[in-house]
C-alpha cells in the first residue's frame, strides 16, 4: 500500500474533544504527524478583561471540567500577590486538599479514558465506579460535583466540618485498597500491558527538549513537579515524593500515575489529621494596584501557567493561559512517529489532553499561499449560509478562500 | 514484570450477583449531600436592593429593575438557564437573602421558562445576624 | 408430509424464525451478562429486564435513514448484508437440532462440518468486501484487518473442529454428536480443542480482545463505518444469528450435541450454546483489545500448536482405544 494521508479528527471516536491529527499512514505505520489547533475557540481571555476578579474566578474555573480547581487556584494565587493578600493557613490547607482530591479523581478519569482507549471497557467501568466515591468527597465539601468553586481572594469559602473529616478518612481505605487492585491489574494483565508496553517512547532529552510536563515528563525519568521545584500553598509542609518511571512509555504513564494516587492519599491523610485551626479566608480588596503575576500551579496533567496583569481597576488588563495540554503536544507529535494506527488513541489519551483548555484562537490559513485570514463572526455566518444555499443537502467542497473573496467583493 | 493471565477475572465473578453501582435514574434518584449548590433563590422580605449579586454574578444571571418607584416596588429576575450555580450570590449578599435549593433538574423545553420572578418591597437595611459559618465577604 | 415438514424446518424450527428470536435473545444475554460484570444494568426497560431491547434496536435501525456513499458500489454495497444474513442462516439449518429423520438428507451429510465451517468462514469475507466497497479509509483499513485476522484464527479453528471429528471418526455432525452421546467421557479428551475454539470464535466474531476490524477508538465503525438503517441492521443480526451458530457448532462437537428429540434438544441446544455465549461474554469483558500484529503472531505461535498437539493427543488416543 502507498503512502496516505488521513485526517483524525476533529471528530472522531477517540477524541472526545475537536482537534485534527493528519496523519501519513504506511499501510499500518505511522509516518507524520501534523498537529491541527483551532477548532475551538471560546474567547475567555477577552473575556476575562472585561469582568471583574471576583466574576474572572468562575471564569477560570470553567476553562476545564476536571482540573477545574488547578486553574481557579492558579489564578487566586497570582491575584492575592497582586492584592497582597496572604490566605491564612487553614485556609491553604482546605485550598491543597481540595486539589490533591481533584488529582486522585482526575488520575482516576484517566485510568479509566486509558482503558476505553485500549478497548478495556470494564476496567473503564470499575475505575469510574469507583471514582464516584472521590466526587462524592468533593460534593460533599464543595456542594458541586465538577465545579468546586471552593476558592475565593484570600482563602476558601468552606469550612470542613469534624464529620466530613471522619467520612473523607473513611473512603480513603476503599480507595486506597482499589487503587492497589487497579496499579495490579494495569501493569500485569497480559492483554492491557501488550497494548500500552513500549508504545510512544520518549526519551529523557527529548522529553526535556520539547518542554514536555506533568507525567509525561515524569514518565520519561525526569523529575519535574512544580508542587517540589517551587513550592505554593503548603506543599512544603507536606510529606511526598515525586513519582517517575524511566520507561518513557505509556505503561510508564500509568504507573506514574497510580503512583501519584497513593501519594495523593498519604498528604490528604496527613492535611486531614494536621488541619490548623482558624479563619478560613481574609478579606479580600476590590480594586488592585498596577502590577503584573506570572502563577504557576501542578495540575494533574502538568504545569499550568497564568499570567496576569492588574492596572489598578476591578479588572484585569489581560490574563493569558497556559495550559499544560499545550505545552505538551510537541512531545505527542515526536511520540507518534513510527507507531501503529492502534496506539494513536493511547498514546494521545497518554498525555491526558484536555484541547478545549488549550485553544486559544482561531485563524484560517491559505494551505496554498500561506495566507491568514481573521474572519469575523458575521463573515463566517454569511459563509456557512451562502455554501448551505449552494448546495443544499449535498455538501460539496466549496474553496473556503475562494467564498471569502466573494463576500468581500460583494461588501 | 510479571503477568497474570485472565487477572481481572476472579473480581468479574465476584460481581456477577452483586448488586449494580449504578441507580435507576429517572426512576430511583440519589439525594443530594447537604450544601448541595442547586438553584438560587430568593427570600425577598430580606433583600434591601443592594445589587451586590448583580454585581459580582459571573454568569450576569441577576437582574433587579425598579417596578415603582413610590412604593419602592422591585423585580428581581433570575435568569436559570444562564446561572452557573457558583453561589457568589449567596456569599456577595449582606442581609442573607438569597440562598440555594436542592433543585438540580432544570432542564426545559424553553429557556424563557427557566427564569424566576420576583416582586417585592425593599426591606430596610437591618443590620446583619452573626452566624456561625465565616464566610468572607468581598468588600467594595 | 415431508415438504411441509422441510418448509416448517426451514422457516420456523431451527430456521428462520426460531433463529431471528433466539439470536436476539442471545445478544441480550450477552448484553446483560457483559453489563453484570462490569456491576452495571444493562438493558432494563424494553420488556421483562429488556428482554426485547435487541428487537427494539433493530427495528429502530430498520426505520433509520439508509445512506449509501455516493462513491460505492450501490449494488454490492446494498446486497452484501443480504447475502451475509442468509449464508449464516444457511449454516445454522446443519445444525443437528432437530433432524426428524436420520437418512441422509439436505441437512445432514458426511462432511458436514466442514461445510458448516465453510459457510461460518464467508461472513468475514463479506465483511471484506463491504468495508472494501464503502470507499472509506476507515472501512478499507477495517476491511484488510479482517483479512488479515482471517489468516490468524481460521486455521487453529479448523484444526480444533478436526480433533473431535478425527476420535469420532465421521465428518457427519449428528454422528459426531452421537459418538459422544455414546461416550461422554471422551468428551475431556477434547478440553483443549474447545478452549482453542472458544478463542477462535471470539476473533470469528470479532469481540474483544478481536473486535480489531472495529476497534472504535481506533477506525471509527471500521467495516461498518459507511453503513446505516437496514443494512446495519442485517449486519448486527449477521453477528448475533453467527454468534448462535457458531456456539452452536462449538456444543455440537465439544460437547455432545443435542440429544432427545424435539423438546429435550430444544433445551439442550438453548443450555449449551448459552454456556459458551457465557464463556465468550467473559471473555470479552476481562479482556483488552490487542494489536492486529499482536493477534496474529499469538494465533500462529501458541492457538495453532496447541491445535495440533490436541490433535496428535487424539490420534494417541484413538490407537489406545482400538
Amino acid at each position: 500500500m502507498e503512502e496516505f494521508t488521513v485526517p483524525i479528527g476533529p471528530q472522531h471516536p477517540a477524541l472526545k474533544e475537536p482537534i485534527s491529527l493528519r496523519m501519513t499512514f504506511d499501510g499500518e505505520v505511522v509516518k507524520h504527524v501534523d498537529v491541527r489547533l483551532g477548532y475551538n475557540h471560546r474567547g475567555m481571555e477577552k473575556m476575562a478583561e472585561e469582568r471583574s476578579y471576583i466574576q474572572n474566578l468562575y471564569l477560570t474555573e470553567r476553562i476545564c471540567g476536571i482540573c477545574s480547581h488547578s486553574h481557579t487556584t492558579c489564578f487566586a494565587q497570582g491575584v492575592e500577590k497582586l492584592m497582597e493578600i496572604e490566605p491564612p493557613k487553614r485556609g491553604l490547607y482546605i485550598r491543597t486538599l481540595v486539589a490533591e482530591i481533584e488529582r486522585v479523581h482526575s488520575h482516576l478519569l484517566w485510568l479509566g479514558v486509558a482503558g476505553h482507549e485500549a478497548g478495556f471497557d470494564t476496567f473503564f467501568m470499575y475505575t469510574w465506579r469507583d471514582r464516584e466515591i472521590v466526587m462524592d468527597i468533593l460534593e460533599s465539601i464543595s456542594g458541586n460535583r465538577v465545579h468546586y468553586a471552593i476558592n475565593t481572594f484570600g482563602g476558601v469559602r468552606r469550612d470542613i466540618s469534624e464529620t466530613q473529616k471522619q467520612t473523607i478518612l473513611d473512603s480513603l481505605s476503599l480507595l486506597k485498597q482499589r487503587t492497589d487492585y487497579y496499579a495490579n491489574i494495569g501493569t500485569t494483565e497480559p492483554t492491557f500491558v501488550a497494548r500500552i508496553k513500549g508504545v510512544g517512547k520518549l526519551s529523557k532529552e527529548l522529553a526535556l527538549s520539547l518542554c514536555a510536563v506533568g507525567p509525561t515528563v515524569r514518565a520519561s525519568g525526569i523529575k519535574s513537579d512544580v508542587r517540589k521545584d517551587d513550592p505554593y500553598a503548603v506543599y512544603n509542609e507536606l510529606p511526598f515524593e515525586v513519582c517517575t518511571a524511566d520507561t518513557g512509555d505509556v505503561l510508564g504513564r500509568v504507573v506514574v500515575r497510580v503512583n501519584e494516587l497513593f501519594e495523593c492519599y498519604k498528604m490528604i491523610e496527613f492535611m486531614l489529621k494536621n488541619l490548623p485551626a482558624g479563619d478560613i479566608a481574609v478579606k479580600a480588596p476590590r480594586r488592585v494596584k498596577e502590577n503584573e503575576v506570572v502563577s504557576r500551579y501542578e495540575a494533574p496533567r502538568g504545569e499550568n501557567l497564568h499570567y496576569i496583569k492588574s492596572n489598578g481597576t476591578d479588572k484585569p488588563e489581560r490574563l493569558k493561559v497556559r495550559a499544560p495540554t499545550l505545552a505538551n503536544y510537541p512531545a505527542t507529535v515526536e511520540m507518534l512517529k513510527g507507531c501503529f494506527i492502534a496506539d494513536i488513541p493511547l498514546i494521545f489519551a497518554a498525555i491526558d489532553p484536555c484541547i478545549c483548555c488549550a485553544e486559544r484562537m482561531v485563524e484560517l490559513v491559505n494551505d496554498k499561499n500561506g495566507e491568514a485570514n481573521i474572519v469575523s463572526f458575521s463573515d463566517l455566518k454569511k459563509l456557512a449560509s451562502e455554501q448551505y444555499k449552494k448546495c443544499g443537502n449535498k455538501p460539496e467542497p466549496v474553496s473556503i478562500a475562494k467564498q471569502l473573496e466573494k463576500i468581500r467583493r460583494k461588501s | 514484570m510479571k503477568i497474570q493471565i485472565l487477572a481481572f477475572l476472579p473480581e468479574l465473578l465476584k460481581h456477577l450477583f452483586r448488586k449494580t453501582a449504578t441507580v435507576d435514574y429517572p426512576f430511583q434518584k440519589l439525594v443530594a449531600p447537604e450544601g448541595f449548590r442547586g438553584t438560587p433563590v430568593l427570600y425577598p422580605e430580606k433583600c434591601i436592593v443592594c445589587k451586590a449579586c448583580v454585581r459580582d454574578c459571573p454568569a450576569e444571571a441577576i437582574e433587579i429593575v425598579p417596578v415603582s418607584e413610590t412604593e419602592k416596588k422591585f423585580k428581581m429576575t433570575i435568569h436559570n438557564d444562564r446561572c452557573v450555580h457558583c453561589a457568589q450570590c449567596v456569599d456577595s449578599c449582606p442581609t442573607d437573602a438569597m440562598g440555594m435549593n436542592k433543585e438540580f433538574e432544570l432542564a426545559a423545553f424553553d429557556r424563557h421558562n427557566l427564569k424566576i420572578d420576583y416582586v417585592y418591597v425593599k426591606s430596610t437595611p437591618v443590620p446583619r445576624t452573626p452566624i456561625a459559618t465565616n464566610t468572607p465577604k468581598t468588600e467594595n | 408430509m415431508d415438504i411441509l415438514k422441510t418448509l416448517l424446518y426451514l422457516f420456523v424450527y431451527p430456521g428462520l424464525l426460531f433463529l431471528l428470536i433466539y439470536s436476539t435473545f442471545c445478544e441480550w444475554f450477552d448484553r446483560k451478562l457483559y453489563a453484570r460484570f462490569q456491576n452495571r444494568m444493562g438493558p432494563l426497560h424494553t420488556g421483562q429486564s429488556g428482554i426485547l431491547q435487541p428487537i427494539a434496536d433493530i427495528i429502530k435501525l430498520l426505520f433509520k435513514e439508509d445512506i449509501v456513499p455516493e462513491k460505492a458500489d450501490k449494488s454490492i454495497f446494498s446486497a452484501l448484508p443480504v447475502f451475509g444474513l442468509a449464508i449464516v442462516c444457511t449454516a445454522a439449518l446443519y445444525l443437528p437440532v432437530w433432524h426428524y429423520s436420520t437418512k441422509v438428507s439436505f441437512n445432514s451429510f458426511p462432511g458436514d462440518l466442514i461445510v458448516v465451517a465453510f459457510l461460518l468462514s464467508l461472513p468475514t469475507l463479506i465483511f471484506f468486501l463491504a468495508g472494501w466497497h464503502s470507499t472509506n479509509f476507515f472501512a478499507t483499513i477495517g476491511a484488510v484487518r479482517v483479512l488479515t485476522m482471517l489468516f490468524g484464527y481460521e486455521v487453529p479453528l479448523l484444526l480444533a473442529l478436526l480433533s473431535p471429528a478425527i476420535l469420532a471418526d465421521s465428518w457427519r455432525l449428528s454422528e459426531i454428536a452421537a459418538f459422544y452421546q455414546a461416550n461422554p467421557f471422551l468428551l475431556l479428551a477434547n478440553i483443549l480443542g474447545f478452549c482453542i475454539a472458544v478463542i477462535t470464535l471470539q476473533a470469528k466474531l470479532e469481540r474483544v480482545p478481536f473486535d480489531i476490524p472495529h476497534a472504535e477508538t481506533e477506525i471509527v465503525g471500521g467495516v461498518f463505518t459507511e453503513y446505516s438503517g437496514k443494512k446495519l441492521a442485517f449486519f448486527r443480526l449477521l453477528s448475533d444469528i453467527e454468534m448462535v451458530v457458531g456456539a452452536g457448532l462449538i456444543a455440537t462437537v465439544f460437547m455432545a450435541g443435542f440429544p432427545g428429540g424435539l423438546w429435550w434438544g430444544l433445551l439442550n441446544f438453548v443450555i449449551k450454546t448459552m454456556i459458551v455465549i457465557f464463556l465468550l461474554s467473559a471473555m470479552r469483558a476481562a479482556c483488552s483489545r490487542i494489536r492486529i500484529d499482536q493477534m496474529v503472531s499469538f494465533s500462529w505461535r501458541y492457538l495453532a500448536p496447541l491445535a495440533v498437539l490436541q490433535i496428535f493427543i487424539i490420534i494417541i488416543l484413538k490407537g489406545f482405544l482400538r
